[in-house]
């Protein structure tokens, strides 16, 4: 049993593509994660990826981001932010704050 | 007078004249003068204006016969009557003067006293006071009783004092003077010497001073008549005359003129005399003579001067002269008595003389009478068969020597009663019969003179008591006078009793004595001239012997003669004993031959008669002073085997002498000095030892003080002969401690006489001896007699049995030999050196000792002793007594050392606790250096206990160890002493063999009893270790089962508990706690406290506990769980009054239901600091009020915080209100709430706990929420996200903040990432434990897994390796332990 995540592939209003991450990220489905990235990164834009509604990260998870440092943008909510802040991801990826109105964990 | 003023008379005023006779009545001088007197011109004003009580006073005043006063008025105005005249003097008249100016001179006495009354109002009474008056132009001593009563005013206010005086001068002083004159008379017969008279007349005077200041007594010079200087008074008082004065006290012409003289210009003579108190010298005195005895002319004069205080008047003069007379009189007195002192002094002097006198020629004469008569003896043996002639001239020069020898023997005796050393010895006798038999002696003698011979004594109705010797002499002398002056007729002996005497008479026919003579016939010396006798031979002192022998026997002798017709003596002798003294009585020695005094009278009889050529009676042989004695002294009565004489004498002949004349009675030996007698008589004691005085090496003196000082010869008796005569000699032996003393020279029969006396005395006291010795033997305790240094010189046999020391050894001197012997048994010696300091210091006491027996053995003996002074001579002994108490002493000491023993081992908590108990004991037993137990279980080394601290095996000696290993090859309690210095035993220890050693220390010994009473406590050991053994098993049974009773082995999480029984060795008690699981997350929470301590409280517990347990998991509410217990509690013994606290907690929430049957609240910790009390839902203890709804309480534990809940043995303290105690474990709980729960459990006991321990049952039950997350899970990454679950929802518990909460998460989540990275793949089945606690600010993480360490694979990695790094910033402390057996992470993060 691995722990619960979705992946949701989307755009944006403004065409940028967007992966929404629902659920907790950890060692057993870290890779479920890396092959949604891999496979979302398709166009020359930075892919958004939204961890908004991601209520848990460890490293493993930090690992697959900072894989894909070069070619994401990371929306993080207060939980996951001294964890993203604490790996020095920041400093390979644009970390934005939550979008206003987006659920917070 | 302003009083008097207002109130005014009333009635109108009578005439003045009138008046003045009704104010002043009567005809006497001051009446008179008085109503003469100018009042309204004195500040009395005019006496109508006077109160009523002066008025009054005023008449009583004036009309009273008795000396009376008015003083009025602020100054004290002076009223007075006739009768007061003469105590006024010439002071007289002073009427209304002020007080002070009448009584200036002693206004300083009675103005206070007068002033007084008019403040106070109340009266005095004075008596006899002593006022200096000067009244006659002199101070004068004057005595006055008198009283002041207040005299009040019409308005009651104190205006004046009246006063009733009388003077007693003359009564006190008379009384004073009569009582010098007893003192003087007092001190009649007082004086010895006149100095002395007159030094008591001096210190009587000297204690009068105020009646004599001064005397002086002169007394005529015993030869010129001068007059001396003999005493004055006071003493050392000048007496010389002023120079250029009138001259000396006129003593001479007072001599002369034996008349007194009074002298008036004594100051002017001798300036200032002593004054004896008075202010002013003396100016008067007397010289007065002191006459003599009746006829006698004046002894001296005696000066007396007067006391200032007194005028010297007639009675004063009739005064001294008695004084003077008493003075007379004892001077006079003490002139007498010195006359007749010296009377009696020159009496004494010349009897003195005259006894020396007598003493001396009588031993003067027996010395040349012993070298004649010895010599004489010998010659008439050796010339028995020589010539007749010389044989006749021998025989004279004998009889005559015997003459000789009888009248020394007169004198001697004479001169002994003189001196009073006539020591007679009175036995009861046949006076009759004796005096038959004397005069029997005679009869030969009256035939040969051709007279008739009458002897008339019927028997007597009872004894007298003579001394025969003495009336030997007695009856001899009468009948040698009565033949020595009778010629015709006859001479007659008669005897009869008349009343309370017996009568002797002597009558002759002879010539009779004159009628004037006869009142000297008794008078020594006295010899009637011109008599006719048969012989001209005579001292003249044969009667005057008899009359003082017979005075000796409190008798009377009488003569009534008629010249020519002969002469009748007439003894009287009393019956009885009354009149000797009664050291003088012996008993009846029985009928007694007549002595060998007898034969000189008859002898010299015989040779006044004519044709004398018979031979000498056969026995008067026995009278000699030498040679055989042929008279046989009559042996001792009884006596089979003779005495045993020792002779010691340095003169050959002496001893050849004494020999001869004891050796046929008497088992002789003969030393030649002192040295040798003492000696021989220590080699044996004799008889009778018999010694010269003068001896060379030891004289006789020093023989008999050596003797006497020996308690081994003390008792020989000594007869001492000595050439040296008179009483000092003969004083100087007895003194010595002779028991008798012969003056050479002396008769053999003399000697016998004695040597038999003191060889029966001896033989006489040895039966005393005999006898003290047959009791002392008999005695069951042992006896002992000690001199004052404690040396023991008298034992018994019983003392020889106790301690094995016999007589034979005697004087045992200290230390003596059964002393404990210092250095082997110090405490021992040190004991019975106490009591013997005792014995010697203060003479008595008793005491308890260990003695050493002779043959080595401990003797425990008690002793008692006592001082006494020996009769005989006086000195200090020491009288004891042992008994032998070994037996008992080492019964009680057996039994105290058992007591104690068994008292230590059942008091033990534990076998352990027995065994160095006991061995404590032990030790004291025997004071020992320490008590070893080595007990040999199935280890090879024995486990050592000891009351030194802990020696081990190895460090003991290598001797000691042989010996203990020794002991467990012998038997069981059988005790080897062998070692110096200790002993062993072996017994049976539970666990194995016990090897036991008492190490006394250095030399000290182990007796046999010692050994007996190791053997025995051994034994009571052995059995008190058994015994404490299966307590120690019943104790563990019944801790396991109290522990089970108590409550759940396994506590639910966050829980932690503690139980201390009050009573120990037994942990069980009333208190209680109990932890129930109930559905879903609720836990049923129960502390309780039953009545009482120990198993009955125990037992009540346990049912309590079970049905309350029951109650709950029936899902019941607390209130209704505890209103059913009230109804069990009904059933169940003691468990009434039961407190109770009863909750239901859900786990989850932290709510809390709770009830309390009257239990102590439970005390609620909060997280951020602070203190609740759960005090509410409160009702009575069990049982108390059946069927009444108890009450519910609810409360939330907050996350974190703490609650305890507890019994009043936690809290209660005496003394302290439990208020106090609350508190306390409040801030106990408050300050730990950061520490785990089960350390704060532990903390929270040992800080309430009384230094003496808790004196209660303690039960104390403490939860935190939430109960710390405990996760177990497989090494599986799938298991990441329930766990995660699980510790979110546990975290959510414990209300953090959602950062605390992701971080922690987030963490836990890294760890366990690690664990599975370690665990899983390798080993399937490996798991991974997570548990997480909190406290109040504290939260702590620890993952462990039990996988083997791999290096991880590179793959494996491939989104790892921040992990770690993460941890490190998300908690406060990362501890990684990587161990063979697994990894721990320990996290921790602070969160408040």
């Amino acid at each position: 049993m691995t722990s619960p995540l979705s992946l949701a592939a989307s755009r944006r209003i403004d065409g940028r593509p967007v992966l929404v991450v629902t659920g907790e990220i950890d060692m057993s489905n870290a890779d479920a994660f890396d092959a949604a990235l891999t496979r979302s990164a398709a166009d020359g834009d930075r892919l958004v990826v939204d961890l908004g509604a991601v209520g848990y990260l460890d490293s493993a998870g930090l690992a697959v981001l900072f894989a894909h440092g070069a070619r994401i943008e990371l929306i993080v909510n207060p939980v996951l932010a001294p964890v993203v802040t604490f790996s020095g991801l920041p400093e390979v990826v644009p970390v934005h704050g939550p979008a206003p109105g987006a659920d917070s964990v | 007078m302003n009083g008097a003023r207002l109130s005014g008379p009333v009635d109108p005023p009578p005439s003045r004249n009138g008046r003045a006779e009704l104010m002043f009545p009567g005809t006497s001088e001051m009446a008179r003068r008085m109503r003469g007197h100018p009042w309204p011109r004195t500040p009395m004003g005019d006496p109508s204006t006077w109160p009523t009580s002066l008025r009054t006073a005023c008449r009583i005043c004036l009309t009273s016969r008795f000396p009376m006063i008015v003083w009025w008025g602020p100054e004290l105005r002076f009223l007075y009557n006739d009768a007061y005249l003469p105590l006024l003097g010439s002071k007289h008249p002073a009427l209304a003067k002020r007080g002070d100016e009448v009584w200036t001179e002693i206004w300083h006495t009675i103005g206070p006293m007068l002033e007084s009354v008019m403040a106070s109002g109340e009266a005095t009474w004075s008596e006899d006071l002593l006022l200096a008056t000067n009244r006659h132009g002199y101070w004068e001593e004057t005595y006055w009783t008198y009283s002041y009563s207040p005299l009040h005013d019409d308005d009651g206010a104190v205006r004046g004092v009246f006063t009733a005086v009388s003077e007693t001068t003359e009564r006190v002083i008379g009384e004073r003077r009569l009582a010098v004159l007893q003192d003087l008379g007092a001190q009649a017969g007082r004086a010895r010497t006149v100095t002395e008279a007159c030094e008591l007349v001096a210190d009587v005077l000297e204690r009068s001073g105020q009646d004599v200041p001064f005397a002086a007594i002169y007394l005529r010079h015993p030869e010129n008549g001068e007059p001396v200087l003999a005493a004055t008074s006071p003493r050392g008082a000048t007496v010389a005359p002023r120079p250029g004065g009138p001259g000396d006290w006129p003593v001479r012409q007072v001599l002369l003129a034996e008349e007194p003289v009074t002298m008036t210009d004594v100051a002017e003579r001798f300036g200032e005399l002593p004054s004896g108190g008075w202010r002013t010298p003396p100016t008067q005195a007397m010289v007065l003579p002191l006459a003599g005895e009746t006829g006698g002319r004046t002894v001296g004069a005696i000066v007396l001067a007067a006391g200032a205080g007194r005028v010297l008047d007639e009675a004063y003069e009739s005064f001294l002269s008695l004084v003077a007379r008493q003075t007379a009189a004892l001077v006079n007195a003490a002139v007498a008595y010195q006359l007749q002192q010296r009377r009696a002094e020159e009496l004494t002097e010349l009897d003195r003389a005259k006894t020396a006198f007598f003493s001396n020629i009588s031993h003067e004469f027996r010395t040349p009478l012993t070298l004649i008569m010895g010599p004489v003896q010998e010659l008439r043996g050796a010339l028995a068969g020589a010539d007749e002639r010389v044989r006749e001239d021998l025989e004279v020069v004998h009889r005559n020597g015997l003459r000789l020898g009888k009248l020394v023997n007169t004198l001697l005796d004479f001169s002994r009663i003189e001196a009073g050393r006539m020591q007679a010895r009175y036995e009861p006798v046949d006076l009759s019969a004796a005096t038959t038999e004397l005069a029997s002696v005679f009869r030969s003698a009256v035939d040969k003179a051709g007279l008739a011979f009458e002897v008339d004594c019927p028997p007597l109705p009872e004894p007298v008591h003579l001394d025969r010797g003495m009336w030997e002499k007695v009856v001899l002398n009468l009948l040698s006078n009565a033949l020595k002056f009778t010629f015709d007729g006859s001479i007659r002996v008669a005897a009869h009793a008349e009343e309370s005497h017996a009568v002797v008479t002597v009558a002759d026919t002879g010539i009779g004595v004159a009628k004037d003579e006869l009142p000297r016939l008794f008078e020594r010396f006295h010899r009637i001239e011109s008599a006719r006798s048969r012989s001209n031979e005579g001292s003249g002192i044969g009667l005057a012997l008899v009359r003082e022998l017979i005075g000796l026997h409190g008798g009377t002798i009488t003569a009534d003669s008629v010249e020519g017709e002969g002469t009748t003596f007439t003894i009287r002798l009393p019956f009885g004993r009354e009149h000797l003294p009664d050291d003088a009585l012996v008993p009846a020695v029985g009928t007694e031959a007549v002595s060998a005094t007898a034969a000189p009278f008859v002898e010299e009889a015989l040779r006044w008669l004519p044709g004398d050529d018979t031979e000498a009676p056969r026995w008067a042989a026995a009278e000699t002073f030498g040679g055989d004695v042929t008279g046989s002294p009559r042996p001792a009565a009884g006596e089979a085997a003779p005495a045993r004489v020792l002779i010691a004498d340095d003169n050959a002949d002496m001893r050849d002498y004494l020999t001869r004349l004891l050796g046929p009675h008497y088992e002789i030996t003969v030393v030649t000095d002192g040295q040798a007698a003492l000696e021989a008589v220590r080699a044996g004691a004799p008889d009778l030892l018999v010694s010269d005085v003068m001896m060379p090496r030891l004289d006789g003196l020093q023989l008999v003080a050596a003797l006497r000082a020996d308690p081994r010869t003390a008792g020989v008796p000594v007869l001492l002969l000595s050439a040296r005569a008179g009483q000092e000699a003969s004083i100087e032996g007895l003194d010595a401690g002779a028991d008798d003393y012969l003056v050479k020279p002396f008769s053999a029969a003399e000697l016998l006489a004695r040597v038999r006396a003191n060889v029966e005395l001896a033989r006489m006291r040895s039966r005393h001896a005999r006898w003290r010795t047959a009791i002392m033997e008999s005695l069951q305790e042992a006896f002992f007699v000690t001199d004052e240094t404690g040396a023991v010189i008298e034992i018994n046999a019983a003392f020889t049995d106790i301690l094995g020391y016999g007589p034979e050894g005697l004087p045992y001197t200290p230390l003596h030999p059964w002393w404990p012997h210092e250095a082997e048994d110090p405490q021992a010696h040190r004991m019975v050196a106490a009591l013997f300091a005792q014995l010697v210091t203060e003479g008595r006491g008793s005491g308890m000792l260990p003695l050493t027996h002779r043959d080595g053995h401990r003797v425990w003996v008690a002793v008692t002793f006592n001082d006494v002074a020996d009769p005989e001579t006086g000195l200090r002994r020491m009288v004891g007594t042992l008994r032998d108490v070994t037996a008992e002493h080492y019964r009680v000491q057996r039994e105290t050392a058992l007591a104690a023993l068994s008292m230590r081992v059942s008091q033990a908590d534990s076998l352990r606790d027995a065994l160095s108990g006991a061995l404590e004991e032990l030790r004291g037993v025997w004071h020992a250096r320490r008590v070893l137990a080595a007990v040999w279980s199935d280890r090879d080394e024995p486990a050592l206990t000891s009351t030194t601290s802990g020696p081990r095996w190895h460090d003991l000696p290598e001797r000691l160890r042989r010996a203990l290993t020794g002991l467990r090859e012998r038997p069981p309690l059988s005790p080897v002493a062998d070692e110096p210095g200790g002993a062993g035993v072996a017994l049976e220890h539970p666990d194995g063999m016990l090897a036991l050693w008492v190490d006394l220390g250095r030399n000290r010994p182990f007796t046999a009893e010692d050994q007996t009473l190791l053997a025995l406590l051994a034994g009571h050991l052995g059995q008190g270790l058994h015994r404490a053994h299966q307590l120690d098993q019943q104790r563990e049974t019944a801790v396991a089962l109290q522990r089970a009773i108590l409550g759940p082995s396994h506590l639910p999480g966050g829980f932690a508990v503690r139980y201390e029984p009050a009573t120990r060795p037994l942990e069980v008690g009333g208190d209680w706690y109990d932890i129930v699981p109930l559905a879903g997350d609720h836990v049923g929470l129960v502390v309780g406290d039953c009545v009482g301590h120990g198993v009955q409280a125990a037992a009540v517990m346990g049912q309590l506990r079970s049905a309350c347990r029951a109650l709950l998991l029936q899902e019941a509410g607390p209130a209704h769980v505890l209103t059913a217990l009230d109804r069990f509690a009904a059933f169940v013994p003691g468990a009434l009054c039961t407190t109770v606290f009863c909750g239901r907690l859900d786990t989850v929430t932290g709510r809390l239901v709770y009830s309390s049957a009257g239990h102590l609240p439970g005390i609620l910790a909060l997280p951020g600091g602070g203190v609740e009390l759960l005090s509410e839902g409160r009702s009575t203890p069990l049982g108390v009020r059946l069927g009444r709804p108890r009450p519910e309480a609810e409360c939330v534990l907050p996350a974190r915080s703490t609650l305890m809940l507890y019994t009043d043995g936690l809290v209660e303290r005496r003394r302290r209100p439990i208020s106090e105690g609350i508190d306390r474990a409040g801030s106990a709980i408050q300050d730990g709430r950061g520490t785990a729960i089960e350390d704060l459990a532990s903390h929270v006991m040992s800080l309430l706990e009384p230094a003496a321990g808790f004196n209660d049952d303690v039960a104390v039950l403490l939860y935190r929420r939430p109960a710390p997350l405990e996760v177990t899970f497989p090494a599986e990454s799938a298991q990441l996200a329930p766990v995660r679950t699980a510790l979110r929802d546990w975290l959510g518990r414990c209300e953090l903040s959602a950062l605390v909460t992701q971080n922690v998460l987030v963490s836990a989540g890294e760890a366990c990432a690690n664990a599975i990275e370690h665990g899983s793949g390798y080993d399937a089945g490996q798991s991974i434990r997570l548990r997480a606690v909190v406290t109040a600010d504290d939260l702590r993480v620890t993952v462990t897994d039990t996988g083997r360490w791999k290096p991880p694979r590179p793959e494996a990695g491939r989104h790892r390796g921040r992990g770690i790094a993460l941890m490190r910033a998300l908690m406060d402390e990362v501890v990684i332990d990587r161990g063979t057996a697994g990894t721990t992470v320990d996290m921790q993060t602070r969160i408040s």
